[in-house]
């Protein structure tokens, strides 16, 4: 197949390309939707696609299409290289091959259940999970997805990079809506598509997911009942469901190169880290340390290279509380000058890749959960978030959860509804003064980061143990 | 106009050879979206990324038996491999339809009607884009400020043929330059042009107009602390609120299902301010009437009038379901074309009614904080301005606001402006959005700020 690929690309090119390379992206996209014990519709989607990348004069022009016959294909590297050319004089940065590394490899999401239930299944396991829902005549939705993903990558270069990746995506929700009067409340497992990973089918585990939905639907009445967070500045206690949320808004989004360099302003907005807090900024209390790292067997965003070819590492971003990285990718590093990571990547093949987040986790810490409750005087345990909202320069934040608890002279006490919380990302993390043990480390992942001009979403993962935050300003809903 | 063409006969091609594969007892809706777009990315005057896109995306509904599934594929544009395509994907939801419960508020397609809407534009030389929209950029940089944003431009259509005979098409040439001027001390302005005629002369002109708007984002910045402020909000930032109309809004069947911020409206407890009008109005002209299964809108739905419920958005799945006359929306039930009622204040006098508070031009990232009281959070952003004495003072330190839409479009709501914009969506998620609002200003007696 990828010899196939080269050769389209070879015979592509006009005369006097300095440098082209062509990916392929074939998607195949399934889900499955049930509401209050009843299916509800089902999807089958297939997209395939091309975009071939010139390099000429300094500047990248690409041009992105489904057709894969040789007249269209030349029409498409013609127009690219017109549109290079066309830059001449006036790009941000000449660039050369060597953001282009001649990468070979290939990598494939590690699966247990490879092969794909029947529809009957999948369907009549969203219906199931809706059904064990409804456990009281207060439910008025229970609803249940369950969504797979089979991503197919291939890249080849002029320069020889050949690469050819296979990912594949699992990621299912449940979400019961209870009411009693005109209090309504909601809950979900760990957000609404908090559980998106890479693997097979054996993360369908249906009795278990059943079990969860259940409880969750108990927890949705619960609310019902329970009081509303109180206002109060205090402790809090994030699950890793929400630690995603938190990472995801206030340390990816702020470290990623390309904002901090102003490509993305007129968009999503820039960040309040600078290029020179490189190496010296101290983001966050000592017991911080976050990596990214697309190589986590089963998080969301793992792969073997990047959409540019660079290929995936481990790289600690904040070591100590101390950011000594950015997420930069080869091009923003050459930008820059500053050390990145393996990042420039692409939702398909009709956008060109820009830096992201892949996986960004929170490293375990030391302290047990019985322990971490126990060194709260004041304070509230928050799970699963339901709203989020971060300004232009990432810093600062108000996010709402699903679920909480009060904790009061080391104990969780009563549950309370509606718990939201505000804060400044540039002193949030300073206040960090527990970090869970690897017995509190969970794995979540979100399908729709979005971000870049033109616009594109992309799959993220998030792990992280139990964290605990100082004096933070704590309050609740409206009634 | 060839890319158009060529478009359009993509559509057809797909549709008929999926249509010629139907057998007995299947039915088909099918939607398309297309587009052949030209992106220049930019950033301190200079090229990011520049390229271009041909897609041509079918969406299809496959019915048989009491089943349904919805599928699609990508579009080539060359003959022979769309037909091999469509007949792909058809077997494909064959089988996947085939092993599905059946749909218990299935809908079959009825809608049989035609129609056809070309708008044929004028847009700059894609060979020449980053002379035509970087060199009047010269002009902000000029007066110090940092040019970034994207052009896009070119061919957007849309499609809709159902078995039962509907067949719809929506194709316009079009061009939108969303950008922003940055200053040193961070501050900056946004604006966008778009249309279908350009005229580089008229851009020139609205950026060397927006050079000379950059002064008073040049004076010293003013942290207002939290609290509650009269408010000036400006259509691009009334934009911003729309999509909380759609988003747990007014779906009839988000009001049912207990997920949307407006059942206490519809339950009649509560009411809007009675200056409050809210129509979804194709008359805007931006994007088509049609929906994915080929049914057409009324050109005109009131949705709030005076404050009160007066309709919802209802698919026919909820019509079905729910057995109230279905009003033409998407299956999602979303808002199309949104148009804000006008009120009577001079737009030229909105900071003379202000008085003294905050005139917000942007607003960023908004979301629910709480859906049940219809709370909302969010950020201001880019031109935001302290006033005094309804003369501008200083620029503002970011402020984030958290109140709810019943007080903003309720008590709260002291004025509208007289004279509305046209508010473009400038979404590239995917593709080339169509669409747009018709908004006006907002005066507030008050606005919570938290943070």
């Amino acid at each position: 197949m990828t010899m196939d690929l080269r050769r389209l690309l070879e015979s592509a090119l006009p005369a006097g390309v300095e440098w082209a390379a062509l990916r392929r992206v074939r998607s195949v996209e399934r889900s499955y939707a049930a509401k209050d014990g009843a299916f509800e519709s089902a999807a089958l989607y297939e997209d395939e696609g091309f975009m071939i990348e010139v390099l000429s004069g300094g500047q990248f022009g690409y041009a992105g299409l489904a057709a894969a016959g040789p007249a269209a294909m030349a029409a498409a590297a013609a127009r690219a290289l017109e549109l290079a050319r066309s830059a001449s004089g006036r790009s941000i940065h000449r660039f050369g091959t060597e953001v282009r590394p001649a990468t070979a490899l290939s990598y494939e999401t590690p699966r247990g259940r490879r092969a794909a239930p029947g529809a009957d299944l999948l369907a009549g396991g969203a219906v199931a999970l809706s059904r064990a829902m409804r456990v009281s005549d207060k439910i008025v939705q229970a609803s249940a997805e369950i969504s797979t993903r089979d991503l197919e990558t291939e890249y080849v270069s002029t320069s020889g990079a050949a690469i050819c990746q296979r990912t594949h995506i699992v990621c299912y929700g449940c979400a019961a809506v209870a009411r009693e009067g005109s209090t309504i409340q909601k809950r979900t497992l760990n957000g609404p598509r908090g559980r998106t990973r890479q693997g097979g089918y054996e993360l369908l585990d249906f009795p278990r997911i059943e079990a969860e939905a259940a409880r969750a639907a108990e927890q949705a009445i619960e609310l019902l009942g329970a009081r509303d967070c109180p206002s109060m500045r205090a402790d809090l206690v994030l699950a890793p469901d929400q630690m995603m949320l938190q990472i995801h808004e206030s340390i990816g989004h702020p470290l990623e190169l390309d904002r901090i360099l102003g490509d993305e302003r007129n968009y999503a907005g820039a960040t309040f880290v600078r290029l020179e807090d490189i190496g010296s900024l101290r983001y966050g209390s000592e017991l911080m340390n976050v990596s990214f790292d697309p190589t986590v067997a089963g998080e969301a965003a793992s792969y073997g290279a990047d959409d540019i070819g660079a290929p995936a590492r481990k790289e600690l971003v904040i070591k100590d509380g101390i950011l000594v990285r950015a997420l930069g990718s080869l091009e923003s590093q050459a930008r820059s000058g500053k050390a990145g990571v393996a990042n420039q990547r692409a939702e398909g093949w009709h956008r060109s890749p820009i830096d992201r987040m892949a996986n960004l986790n929170v490293e375990p810490g030391k302290d047990a959960l019985p322990d971490i409750i126990a060194s709260v005087e004041r304070g509230v345990w928050m799970e699963a978030n339901r709203s989020w909202s971060i300004d232009d320069y990432r810093n600062k934040f108000q996010f709402g959860c699903e679920y909480g608890k009060l904790i009061e002279d080391g104990e969780l006490t009563r549950t309370v509804r509606n718990p939201n919380y505000r804060g400044v990302s540039s002193s949030f993390w300073r206040s960090l003064y527990k970090v869970g043990d690897a017995s509190t480390f969970q794995v979540f992942g979100t399908p729709n980061c979005g971000k870049g001009e033109p616009n594109q979403v992309i799959t993220t993962g998030h792990a992280s143990p139990v964290c605990a935050f100082r004096g933070v300003e704590i309050f609740g809903g409206e009634q | 106009m060839s890319a158009m063409r060529d478009l359009e006969e993509t559509f057809k091609g797909a549709c008929a050879a999926l249509f010629d594969e139907l057998s007995g007892g299947e039915e088909l809706s099918v939607g398309f979206s297309g587009e052949s777009s030209d992106f220049l990315r930019f950033n301190r005057g200079k090229v990011r990324q520049i390229g271009h896109v041909d897609g041509a995306s079918l969406r299809f509904k496959y019915y048989r038996g009491g089943r349904s599934l919805a599928s699609g594929f990508e579009a080539t544009g060359e003959a022979e491999a769309d037909r091999r395509k469509a007949a792909m994907a058809l077997e494909a939801a064959r089988r996947e339809a085939a092993l599905l419960p059946p749909d218990p508020y299935q809908v079959l397609p009825k809608a049989a009607a035609s129609s056809r809407e070309e708008f044929p534009g004028r847009l700059p030389d894609p060979g020449r884009l980053p002379q035509e929209i970087l060199g009047p950029g010269q002009a902000l940089e000029a007066a110090g400020a940092e040019f970034v944003g994207i052009h896009a431009q070119g061919p957007i259509c849309r499609g809709a043929a159902t078995s039962a005979g509907a067949r719809h098409w929506f194709a316009a040439e079009s061009f939108i330059a969303d950008y922003s001027a940055y200053l040193p001390n961070g501050k900056a302005l946004k604006s966008c042009y778009a249309g279908r005629e350009w005229d580089g002369g008229e851009y020139a002109r609205r950026l060397a107009s927006e050079a000379s708007r950059l002064e008073a984002l040049g004076r010293p910045e003013r942290a207002v602390p939290p609290g509650e402020y009269r408010a000036y909000i400006a259509p691009e930032a009334l934009a911003e609120f729309i999509d909380f109309f759609s988003w747990y809004g007014l779906s009839e069947r988000q009001i049912r299902e207990g997920e949307s911020a407006f059942i206490s409206l519809k339950e009649g407890r509560t009411s809007l301010s009675p200056r409050f009008d809210l129509v979804q109005d194709f008359s805007l002209g931006v994007e088509p009437r049609f929906n994915e299964s080929g049914e057409v809108a009324p050109e005109r739905l009131r949705l709030i009038a005076g404050g009160k419920l007066a309709s919802t958005l209802v698919s026919a799945r909820s019509e079905r379901q729910y057995g109230l006359p279905a009003n033409a929306a998407p299956e999602e039930e979303f808002l199309r074309s949104a148009a804000i009622g006008a009120g009577e204040l001079d737009e030229d006098r909105a900071l003379e009614a202000l008085g003294t508070g905050l005139y917000l031009s942007n607003l960023h990232y908004l979301n629910w904080s709480d859906v049940d009281s219809a709370r909302v959070t969010g950020m201001t952003r880019f031109a935001c301005f302290w006033v005094e004495g309804g003369r501008i003072v200083s620029p503002i330190k970011d402020l984030r606001f958290d109140d709810s839409l019943y007080r903003v479009f309720g008590d709260r709501l002291e004025a509208l402006t007289a004279r509305r914009s046209l508010v473009v969506n400038p979404s590239t998620y995917e593709e080339r959005a169509l669409g747009g609002s018709l908004l006006p200003g907002i005066l507030l007696s008050g606005l919570t700020f938290t943070l």
